[in-house]
């Protein structure tokens, strides 16, 4: 199985380095379209996306990564947000409602 | 308390068997919860490792790949690395924590160097390959991570809200309801008996009264 990328034109470019196919996308179409492709190829075992991307289209994310085994979706901050990825702690909060 | 259960001895039964069932149901949810929560808490502390260490590994791929991009400009760079042959693969498989599936991630990479000639190429060239090389071997671990506690958070909640339901809702009713059917079996047994007595002492003075008519 191998990885797949969708996010801004050099995070694309640099993993496009290590033999990761992946897509530019910049608007809701483009990131759905590109998930869908993905997603239709049962080669893809991880779909790596940017966090900014991700939000624009949160719910179908959120399905994959509560309910389908897989592909796996991480989430990466891009560029723009370095630094400020959200905190797992966090995340966790968010999902379960309970403070660890 | 469940209204519609008639007071008799077979319900007292079957409701006794019901509250015993549903108070091993919540101690073994119970079980399962804590199970979860150490397993999830462990996983936690992993991926917030490993988080740092990814966000350390991308900023400094792209940083490189900045560089080469500036010292080589964008189209030779993307040329250039479309022709790299470098194939990474993902295996994945699965682990199981009490029902829930959890992902195992391993990346490997196939494909010998060199990849490029030399010839008119930076060095940071070199520097982004390995550092992307990194990064997605990080992000393969942390994908595993992430996916494991997503999926743990939700059948945490899950058994949260079953035990709850058990503890608050459903076991108090079921005991209330025995009390209720228990004290009306007593009730009424204690009717019958005085009923048995009232019947027995007029019998006794039925028969006195004939004896004396008698003599």
């Amino acid at each position: 199985m191998k990885y797949y990328v969708i996010g801004d034109e050099d995070t694309v470019l640099g993993f496009s380095l290590v033999g990761t196919q992946g897509s530019v996308a910049t608007t809701t179409e483009q990131v759905q379209n590109a998930l869908s492709k993905a997603l239709e190829n049962k080669e893809y075992g991880i779909i790596i996306i940017t966090e900014d991307l991700a939000n624009m289209i949160r719910p179908i994310v959120d399905r994959y990564l509560f309910t389908e085994t897989f592909p796996l979706i991480v989430e990466i901050p891009n560029r723009f947000t370095r630094g400020k990825s959200k905190d797992l702690r966090a995340l966790v909060n968010e999902a379960i409602g309970v403070s660890l | 308390m469940q209204k519609h259960v008639a007071p008799t001895r077979s319900n007292l039964l079957r409701l006794n068997d019901e509250l015993k069932f549903a108070s091993l149901g919540r101690d073994l949810l119970d079980q399962k919860r804590s199970i979860l929560v150490v397993e999830l808490l462990t996983l936690v502390d992993q991926a917030v490792d490993y988080q740092g260490r990814v966000d350390k590994a991308l900023g400094k791929a792209e940083q490189s790949l900045q560089k080469s991009i500036m010292e080589m400009g964008r189209l030779k760079v993307a040329n250039l690395f479309g022709a790299i042959d470098i194939r990474s693969s993902i295996r994945l498989s699965e682990r199981k924590v009490m029902g829930v599936r959890l992902p195992q991630v391993e990346t490997t990479y196939s494909g010998d160097g060199p990849f490029f000639s030399p010839e008119g190429i930076t060095l940071s060239v070199e520097q982004s390959l390995v550092d992307y090389r990194e990064a997605l071997e990080l992000m393969g671990r942390l994908s595993q991570l992430k996916v494991s506690i997503m999926r743990l958070a939700r059948e945490v909640k899950k058994t949260i809200r079953k035990v709850n339901a058990l503890e608050k809702i459903v076991i108090p009713d079921l005991r209330e309801t025995v009390a209720f059917t228990r004290a009306r079996i007593e009730e009424s047994e204690r009717e019958n008996f005085i009923l048995m007595k009232m019947v027995k002492d007029r019998m006794e003075k039925s028969s006195d009264q004939n004896q004396t008519r008698k003599e």
